[in-house]
Order: C-alpha cells, then sequence, then structure tokens
C-alpha cells in the first residue's frame, strides 16, 4: 500500500480495467476459438480438395493475423498498464506468484504468433500436412495461453489450498474454480471463434461449406457453456456465491449490475439460435446477424467476467488483499497504530494539502475508497453520502472498523476500514465536505 | 523523502542474480527486434517517400517483414517489463502512477501506430504507396519509446516523485522535470536509426544488394554522428553521482561507456569507406559488428546505471528475499523447449524450396 494513487474520475481506475479487460478477453477468447476452427477448416477442405475454400481461409488466417497482433497484442499490453495503474500493490503480489506463469505464457504466445506468421508468410512453402500440422499447432499455443491465464485469474477468485504457506506457483494455480472456469472459457471461445466465422464476408458459392461448419462450432460452444457455466458457479467460495445470489434484488447499484450480467448471459443463448439458422438456410442467413450475435455474446462474456469481479468482493485476491490493496493481516496494525503514519505516499498527498483534517480525511478516502468508488461519477460517494450528517458519516466509518461480520454486515463486500477511530473521523468529515 | 517499501510480497520464484540475467537477455532481444521493426519502418517509410525507382524496390523486399518485427518487438517486450516489474516494481509502479495517462496512451499509440504500418505494408508495391501512413506509423512507434523513457527515466529518481505529484496529482505530465528525459529519447532514437541502418547494411551484404548495403550505412553514419550530439547532451545532464560513476567512479560502468564510445567511433570510422559504391560488400561487416558490440555495451551500462541510481535511494535488487520454485521452474523449462522445439519445426518448413513435391494446394 506505499504507491501513489492514481485520481481518475467520473470513471474510476476499476472501469478503466473492466473496459480495456473486457476488448481484450473478448479478443482473446475469440482468437482460442477461431484458431480452432481455422484447423478444422483446413482440415475439412484439404479432405474434400477444396481449392477455393482453401484460398478463402488463407484470407481469414491473415485476418487472424491483424487481430492478434494489433489489437489482441496491443491491449494484452493495454492489461498490463491498466491493471498497474489502478491496482499497482496486488499486480505486484501477483507478478511476484506466478511470473513463472507469466512467463510460460509469454513463450506460448511466441509460439502462437510464429505459428500463424508461418501460416500466413510462408503458406506457399508448406505441404498441405504441414500446413494442417501448422494450423492445429496454432489453434494448441492460443488454448494454452489461456490454459495459464486462467490459473492466475482463478487463483484471485479462489487461491489454491496451500498457497499461503508455501507460496509455490502451483499451489496456488489450481484452485476450486481452476478446472470449471477453463471449460467455461473454452466454450465461449468456441463460440466466439465461429461467429466471427459466420461474421466474415464470404462468395455465395462457399457459403454452404463455410457456414455450415462454423454455425456447428457456435452451438456447440453456446450449449456446452451452460453446464460448465452452472459448474463454475457452483465452485464458487460460499462467500462469494452467497454475495452474488444474496443481491440479485433491490434498487443497489450492485443489484442493477447483476440484473445487467444476467440479462447478457441470456442474451449469449441468442447466438446458438443464429447458428441454428445459419446451419439450417445458409443461403438466406446474413452477416449482421452475426454480427449482432457477437455484441450479443461479448454483452454475455462482459456478464459473466463483472460477476467473477464482484463475486471476489470485498477482496482483490480472496482472502489475501483487500480491493484497494491493503492485506488482510495489515488491518489490525492500522486500526490500533494509525494508516497514515504507515503511508509515506498518504501522508505527502496531506501535507500537499496543509495536512488539515480535511486534507488527511482526503488521503484515507484515495488510499482506502477510489478503487471502488469516485467523488462524483461511478458509485460517487458525493451523492452515496448526500443524505447523511457529518456525525452519521463518522458512525457509518467507525462501524466499518468492526472486524466481526455479525456486526458489520458490510464486511462481505467492502473491505473494513483499516485506520484508528480519529482517521475514520478525518475521513467522515472529508465525506461530508464532498456534499456541501 | 524515504519511501519505504511495502511489506513483503511473495518471496522471487529465482534467484535475482538469475532474473537480472534474464532482463539483461530479454531486453538486448527486445532491443535487435525494436531496431529492425521501429527502426526499419522509419527507412522504409523515408525511402518510400523519396519516391526513387531504387528506393521502391528496396522497400519493395525489405517492408513485407516489418509487421512480423513489429509483432516480435512487442512480444520481446513484454517479457523485460515483466522482469522490471519484478525485480523493481516499487520504483516501477509508482513512476506510472505519477504519469498515468502518458503511461496509458502508449497504447493507443502502439495500436495505430501498428494499424498504420500494416497499411502501409500492404499497398507498398502499390503504384502510389502510403509512404505518409508509413511514416506516421513509424513516427508513433517512435512516440511508443518516449513514453518507456518516460517511465524508466522517472521509475529512477525518487528524489523527483513529490514535485511530479504536485505538478500534476492526475498523473497528466510527461516526466519534464528529470532533465534526462529529452537526450536520453534522442540518443535512443538514434540508436534505432543507426542500427536499422546497419541491418539494412549487413542484409545488402547478405544479398549483394549495393544500394540496400550503402543507404543502410549512410543511415548509421548520419544517426551516430548525431550521438555526439545527444550522447553529450545526455552525459551531461546526469546527476553528479551518476556522472562520478560514469567517468571513472566504478570500473564496470565506465568501462562499458567508453568501450561503446569507442566502438560506435571506430565502427563510424570504417562506415565511410564501406559506404562508397565501388567497396568490398565484405567492408560492412566490420561497422556491423562494431555496431551491435556498441549496443550491447550500451545495455550493460544501462543496467549499472540503474543499480547505481536504485542504491543511491537503498535499494539493491540482489537484496530482495527468493525461493526457487523448482515445479515452475520445471514447468517453464518444458515450455521454453517445446517453443524452441516449434521454432526450428517451423524454421525448417517454411525455408523448404518452393514447389517441391506435394507442395501448394493439395
Amino acid at each position: 500500500m506505499n504507491h501513489p494513487v492514481w485520481d481518475l474520475p467520473l470513471l474510476g481506475s476499476g472501469w478503466l480495467i473492466g473496459l480495456v479487460s473486457l476488448i481484450h478477453v473478448s479478443l482473446a477468447h475469440l482468437i482460442v476459438g477461431a484458431g480452432f476452427w481455422l484447423a478444422l477448416m483446413e482440415g475439412r477442405a484439404q479432405r474434400a480438395g477444396d481449392g477455393a475454400l482453401l484460398a478463402w481461409l488463407r484470407a481469414r488466417a491473415r485476418a487472424l493475423l491483424w487481430l492478434s497482433s494489433i489489437f489482441g497484442a496491443s491491449t494484452g499490453v493495454g492489461i498490463w498498464v491498466a491493471i498497474g495503474l489502478a491496482s499497482p500493490t496486488a499486480t505486484q503480489h501477483l507478478i511476484r506468484a506466478f511470473v513463472l506463469a507469466w512467463a510460460t505464457e509469454w513463450l506460448v504466445f511466441a509460439g502462437e504468433m510464429a505459428t500463424l506468421l508461418v501460416l500466413v508468410l510462408a503458406q506457399d512453402r508448406l505441404r498441405p500436412r504441414q500446413r494442417l500440422v501448422v494450423a492445429w499447432l496454432y489453434a494448441l499455443c492460443a488454448w494454452l495461453s489461456l490454459v495459464i491465464i486462467n490459473g492466475i485469474l482463478a487463483f484471485m477468485l479462489s487461491p489454491g489450498r496451500g498457497w499461503a504457506a508455501s507460496h509455490a506457483m502451483l499451489d496456488g494455480f489450481f484452485g476450486a474454480t481452476y478446472l470449471p472456469s477453463l471449460l467455461l472459457r473454452s466454450a465461449i471461445a468456441l463460440a466466439l471463434g465461429g461467429l466471427w466465422a459466420l461474421a466474415a464476408p464470404n462468395p455465395g458459392d462457399l457459403r454452404a461449406r463455410i457456414l455450415r461448419p462454423s454455425a456447428r462450432l457456435v452451438v456447440a460452444g453456446v450449449l456446452l457453456a451452460v453446464p460448465a457455466g452452472w459448474f463454475y458457479f457452483q465452485s464458487f467460495p460460499p462467500a462469494a456465491r452467497e454475495l452474488v445470489l444474496g443481491n440479485l434484488r433491490g434498487a443497489t447499484g450492485l443489484a442493477q449490475g447483476f440484473r445487467w450480467a444476467l440479462l447478457g448471459l441470456g442474451a449469449f443463448l441468442v447466438p446458438a439460435l443464429l447458428g441454428l439458422w445459419a446451419h439450417a438456410r445458409p443461403a438466406t442467413f446474413h452477416r449482421s446477424a452475426a454480427l449482432l450475435g457477437l455484441v450479443l455474446a461479448c454483452w454475455g462474456f462482459g456478464g459473466f467476467e463483472w460477476i467473477r469481479e464482484v463475486a471476489r468482493k470485498p477482496f482483490v485476491i480472496r482472502g489475501v488483499m483487500y480491493a484497494n490493496g491493503i492485506r488482510v493481516e495489515q488491518v489490525a496494525g492500522y486500526q490500533k497504530d494509525g494508516f497514515l503514519p504507515a503511508n509515506a505516499w498518504a501522508r505527502a498527498f496531506a501535507a500537499s494539502r496543509g495536512d488539515t483534517d480535511l486534507a488527511r480525511g482526503e488521503a484515507l478516502f484515495r488510499s482506502q475508497c477510489l478503487a471502488c468508488h469516485t467523488r462524483d461519477g461511478y458509485r460517487g460517494l458525493r451523492a452515496l453520502t448526500a443524505k447523511n450528517s457529518e456525525a452519521e458519516n463518522v458512525r457509518l466509518l467507525q462501524a466499518r472498523r468492526e472486524l466481526d461480520p455479525a456486526r458489520n454486515p458490510s464486511l462481505d463486500r467492502m473491505p473494513p476500514f483499516a485506520g484508528t477511530a480519529q482517521e475514520a473521523e478525518w475521513l467522515g468529515r472529508y465525506l461530508s465536505a464532498l456534499s456541501r | 523523502m524515504p519511501f519505504p517499501l511495502p511489506t513483503p510480497d511473495p518471496p522471487l520464484p529465482l534467484p535475482p542474480s538469475v532474473l537480472k540475467a534474464l532482463l539483461l537477455g530479454t531486453f538486448t532481444l527486445h532491443l535487435l527486434a525494436v531496431n529492425l521493426g521501429v527502426g526499419g519502418s522509419l527507412l522504409a517509410a523515408t525511402h518510400a517517400l523519396r519516391g526513387r525507382p531504387e528506393d521502391r524496390e528496396l522497400v519493395g523486399r525489405v517492408a513485407p517483414l516489418l509487421p512480423a518485427a513489429v509483432t516480435f518487438t512487442i512480444n520481446l517486450g513484454v517479457a523485460p517489463l515483466l522482469f522490471v516489474q519484478l525485480l523493481y516494481g516499487d520504483f516501477f509502479y509508482t513512476a506510472s502512477v505519477l504519469t498515468a495517462f502518458p503511461w496509458l496512451a502508449l497504447v493507443a499509440l502502439l495500436m495505430a501506430g501498428y494499424l498504420l504500418l500494416y497499411r502501409f505494408v500492404g499497398a507498398v508495391t502499390a503504384p502510389v504507396p502510403r509512404a505518409g501512413a508509413g511514416l506516421l506509423g513509424a513516427l508513433l512507434l517512435l512516440a511508443v519509446g518516449l513514453l518507456l523513457v518516460n517511465v524508466t527515466t522517472l521509475s529512477l529518481r525518487p528524489d523527483l516523485w513529490l514535485a511530479q505529484a504536485a505538478a500534476s496529482p492526475r498523473g497528466l505530465r510527461l516526466n519534464t522535470l528529470d532533465p534526462t528525459l529529452w537526450p536520453r529519447f534522442l540518443h535512443q532514437a538514434a540508436g534505432i536509426l543507426a542500427s536499422a541502418g546497419l541491418f539494412l547494411a549487413g542484409w545488402g551484404a547478405w544479398r549483394d544488394h549495393g544500394y540496400a548495403r550503402r543507404v543502410g550505412l549512410r543511415w548509421f553514419l548520419g544517426a551516430t554522428a548525431s550521438q555526439l550530439l545527444w550522447g553529450t547532451w545526455l552525459l551531461v545532464r546526469q546527476p553528479g553521482p551518476l556522472l562520478d560513476v560514469l567517468l571513472g567512479g566504478t570500473a564496470p560502468a565506465s568501462l562499458a561507456l567508453w568501450c561503446s564510445v569507442a566502438c560506435g567511433a571506430l565502427g563510424l570510422f570504417m562506415a565511410i569507406p564501406a559506404s562508397e559504391r565501388d567497396a568490398p560488400a565484405r567492408a560492412a561487416w566490420a561497422p556491423l559488428g562494431l555496431g551491435a558490440a556498441a549496443v550491447l555495451g550500451m545495455s550493460l551500462l544501462r543496467e549499472q546505471l540503474r543499480e547505481a541510481s536504485l542504491a543511491a535511494a537503498g535499494f539493491r535488487a540482489g537484496d530482495l528475499p527468493h525461493r526457487t520454485d523448482w515445479p515452475a521452474l520445471g514447468l517453464f523449462s518444458v515450455a521454453f523447449l517445446g517453443v524452441a522445439a516449434l521454432l526450428l519445426l517451423l524454421r525448417r518448413w517454411a525455408s523448404q524450396l518452393v514447389g517441391g513435391p506435394g507442395q501448394g494446394a493439395p
């Protein structure tokens, strides 16, 4: 917690991660599915001796290269940048824990790009059998990339048993949600890859030969995603499951978010219907329907990722570190001896504002609240505390210092206030000053 | 202001010395790819703008290699970024937050530059090549380098952090408080152009392409000569303690500096006759070798300066706790061997003679 805080107004840094991540993970999963599709189609075309289809597939491989190298790789760098800005402490922690996983994924990605470059740039030098082998190796590398990153994402929701003691990568990697998450993500990848193929421009004489196998991939992906999604949800830690199920109703921001996410999960089923249409009547199927399907599938995927992120609350790494970068074991010390004395950047910020009570309150707000709230925008605290008196705000924060869930029911979604009673008062005053 | 280190993260999974060697190795590879991809794009776009028949022929042969080079520039850039975050995370993250918006802009510049480069390469044989798009794309990719230099320089100067935070609380500003920002970027940009010129000259000597060899060496000559300005500017702008280190305070750092300067200067003088029209192709190899030695020396120097800067802030990466994670290392080693075998296989297949039995469509 000794990094400065990035104050991104209105949107909040969490949303920035969300936006960059949604673009990147949708693309990354689409690329995994498209790699599998490319290899399948290459095999079909070779077996049928279909030269026209093979030529069309080469253009698709080139499009995939564009997508992977320009947008996939760049947004991948974007995630590194965004998480480092929004949650530097957690990012540093994850890198320490999983650097060899990321290094392995880096190797696999190098293999993915090399196989794709050969498929595109040296295709005429390859014998048909070799081309098919390279296509499958490309699909394998793309999927292995998912296999590895899935472990890190699963760790954040459900660190594997024994990791806290050993800090060994593989102990953290294979938590309870690892396998269900991998199944679900693979299914989503198939659906997205198939939709991408359906959305591609295709010559009329090839239409049925392209659309039918692609549509089967979409339908298979969606159908597989349903049980995999259920399996995944069942594997959630009990507290995470309760957080989701207990917040489906009501007018809170969390409940509204869950409802949008659930609608998205429903929307994810629509591409299966589009797939059936493309399969049954390829001549009447239009690309725009597939593009709509992609949008709906990405909505569903975004909903799933949002639920996964929210289910981690109040942690960024369950049981290890809260969303604001404070480690679980640090809370008691901060409540006893104070947060500000132990945090150079927060002290420096307060000092730069004259070290008044309000300045200290703002420094605490930046360090402990900004990870999930803004002043005026997303989960804006000005609006959320507008009706409270200063005394009520202070009382609310004093209650948030409780570490017993029975006496602090918000502990299931919000970190405890990690500071002394005096610091809670400073923060309460600052929150009241916001709405004056 | 002394910034205490965060409470300990999990221990490093490998000894710091191994991670530093990996950082140096992957950074050098990244630098090679940058020189090829970004420097090559600048050269190709400039020659495309020039538009003479020999330029267009040269660009037509070189440009198709550029997107792959940029792909590997990005891929090879991720590894040192990972190791830097691992070893110097406290400094790196702090610097990136303090200059957050320029750092975030890196992604947009990278994407736009890459997209424009693809557009340029896609039309390289067209009657009217998209040379302007190519040049803009190459400049955007070069600007990515500025943003990396921006965070790197700030990460080495904890004494500037509070002033930077006060000057721009939301992280909107470049690290202009550090007087080494611009000379370091220009030194790097000139180095990229010089190295790209050497690669072109080497390719020309290998492929017996006289024009490529000559213009490549001329790019090297011009860019390296300009280092007299940028290099000297950078040297005199170093903080006092680092200047002492460079000018003889520690033998390895000053040795690396002066050996690199000597290699660059010798390469410069050897490149002058080698760039003549009637010079033999083999004359290009000596400047190429000397240039590569200068780049390697500068990479080593860069690491030593980083260590010296952070030691002044009371940090030594070598002191970080570690516990070797053997199973994870085993997994990584298996992946390394697998991908190495894959690359060898791909190289073998991709370099088969065209028109062999069974090739092309089934």
